[in-house]
């Protein structure tokens, strides 16, 4: 199974009070990830040094934040998080609309876990994407766009998914990170590797993506 | 500004009547119609036929035809024509107006001859608007 | 020389005179009328025949940008352009009276570009109004394609970066439809 409920369960995170303070979001991911996956009705309230407090509505799949997203704090300080029960018929964390929660939980998942796989996914699995992310909305480079792109098309690990777009694999974890906890990644153990297409004269030449971005200067 | 000709019922009376009388002074036309710069159907003769695509056609290769001359730098269309085995189409801009008349002529006639017949009743017709 | 052509669709009012525009290196080719149908959109002009622009990607290779005109009695020239193209940008403005019936429409109408290439979406003029957001684009996609998997983004059709990043997007998923046999070559 996916989700190892009990392994969720026991990351709960501590009762207000008692939370060590932790430098960067694998914590408040992994909170995210619980809420998200059990469904269940919670707000979360981080606070986090330097900043104001950062709430989150999964209801509404919002967030409100003073801080913008493009100065998006990678080795923020968090010094409480706690979740606040709510309920279908309670009113909204924050004044809505507040910030669309996808871009919120790109940044969270590219920068939780250093790299390595988040602490719900599996070794041994392949993964495909069931929906793009808005990419507008999110700072993105074109090695993210371009890994999306083989996700979009084929199942690939992220050795596999590395290989094929010629990135590091901690890159390509990051990636792969921040898209399953947007629950927009299809896991699978048993899905095979997918074959490419044998080299054409073409694909030789260099790809038309890579020309295309030189001459566009990105 | 003249925007949609094509749904004033004076006009359209108006054009469809100037298009049976350009029949009548030619031998030769098989098919006229009078029709917007974005190709919206005035008019046509016989007026029975369905314009509606055809006004679409024709608005693009005007426009097309613009788009040649000034890619060229030649000025403005005056007119186009397309030749066939079975007929040539004549067509150009109603002066002063946001309106085409294209016709067909069938290859009894000279292109000298359609070309007159033409411009003489697309004036005709921006006198009428005028 | 190299050409790859690029087809823009999508309703009028949706931006695709102005994403060429953004793009082009060129002076866009225009076939502008005035529109005599202000009731039905309120836009000065509308595109009769089609803007055309270009990219020139080195000296011997240029990314053509064809843009149909999104009036539906123009559909002729939808036939003719459809044939040159290997990919689509379809663009579609969230205050369109049925912005989701439009995108459906122009998918099915330009599907055969999907098939042999790829598909990318711009959902324009989405801080304008409160339409559809990217999620029910990607819900209704979702229930009218299954399984097909299409970037959806909002785009401002002015801003050159955006429109780059949504072209970019285009051609990385084309080569890589291609790359992974999924996409139908066309015969040379």
């Amino acid at each position: 199974m996916a989700i190892d409920v009990d392994q969720v369960a026991r990351e709960q995170p501590p009762a207000p009070g008692e939370f060590p303070v932790t430098v960067g979001w694998t914590q408040a991911a992994m909170a995210a990830r619980s809420v998200l996956a059990l469904n269940t009705p919670l707000n979360l309230r981080m606070i986090i040094e330097s900043h104001e407090p950062l709430l989150i509505d999964f209801r509404h799949h919002a967030f409100s934040w003073s801080t913008p997203l493009e100065d998006f704090p990678v080795d923020a300080v968090h010094t409480h998080l706690e979740t606040v029960p709510t309920s279908p018929d309670a009113p909204p964390f924050f004044e809505l609309p507040g910030q669309d929660l996808d871009g919120l939980l790109w940044e969270m998942g590219i920068n939780a876990f250093g790299g390595e796989p988040a602490f719900w996914l599996s070794p041994g699995e392949r993964y495909r994407l069931t929906r793009w992310p808005n990419l507008t909305q999110h700072s993105h480079n074109l090695r993210q766009v371009q890994m999306i792109a083989v996700l979009g098309n084929a199942y690939a690990s992220t050795a596999e998914l590395a290989a094929y777009a010629g990135v590091e694999v901690s890159e390509a974890q990051r990636l792969i990170n921040a898209l399953s906890l947007m629950r927009i990644l299809t896991r699978s153990a048993e899905a095979p590797a997918a074959t490419m297409a044998p080299q054409t004269a073409a694909a030789k030449r260099g790809s038309l993506f890579a020309r295309l971005r030189k001459r566009l200067g990105r | 500004m003249s925007t949609g000709l094509h749904m004033k019922p004076v006009v359209v009376e108006a054009a469809t009547t100037l298009l049976t009388e350009m029949n009548a002074a030619t031998g030769s036309l098989t098919y006229a119609a009078l029709l917007t710069d974005d190709g919206f159907d005035v008019a046509r003769f016989p007026a029975k036929t369905d314009g509606a695509r055809f006004a679409g056609m024709a608005s693009s290769m005007q426009a097309l035809g613009d788009a040649v001359t000034h890619e060229l730098s030649i000025g403005d269309s005056e007119y186009i024509i397309i030749a066939s085995g079975k007929g040539h189409v004549v067509q150009l801009r109603v002066p002063g107006q946001e309106l085409v008349l294209s016709a067909l002529f069938d290859n009894d006639a000279t292109v000298g001859h359609a070309l007159a017949v033409t411009r003489s009743f697309a004036q005709k017709m921006a006198d009428l608007l005028a | 020389m190299a050409e790859h052509v690029i087809l823009f669709t999508g309703p009028m009012g949706a931006g695709k005179t102005t994403a060429i525009q953004s793009l082009s290196e060129i002076e866009v080719v225009r076939t502008e009328a005035n529109n005599s149908e202000r009731h039905v959109v309120d836009k000065a002009t509308t595109t009769v025949a089609l803007d055309y622009g270009e990219i020139l990607v080195g000296a011997q290779e240029k990314v053509r940008l064809y843009g149909i005109p999104g009036q539906k009695r123009f559909n002729f020239m939808w036939t003719i352009l459809k044939k040159r193209a290997k990919g689509m940008v379809l663009l579609v403005n969230s205050d369109a009276p049925d912005p989701l019936g439009e995108m459906t429409f122009f998918l099915n109408e330009f599907r055969e570009l999907y098939d042999r290439g790829g598909v990318v979406i711009g959902i324009t003029r989405s801080d304008v109004v409160d339409g559809p957001g990217v999620a029910d684009f990607a819900e209704a996609l979702e229930r009218t394609n299954p399984g097909l998997v299409i970037p959806v983004f909002t785009v401002d059709p002015r801003l050159r970066h955006q429109m780059q990043n949504l072209l970019l997007t285009l051609v990385v998923n084309i080569e890589m439809r291609a790359a992974f046999g999924l996409a139908a070559a066309r015969p040379a």
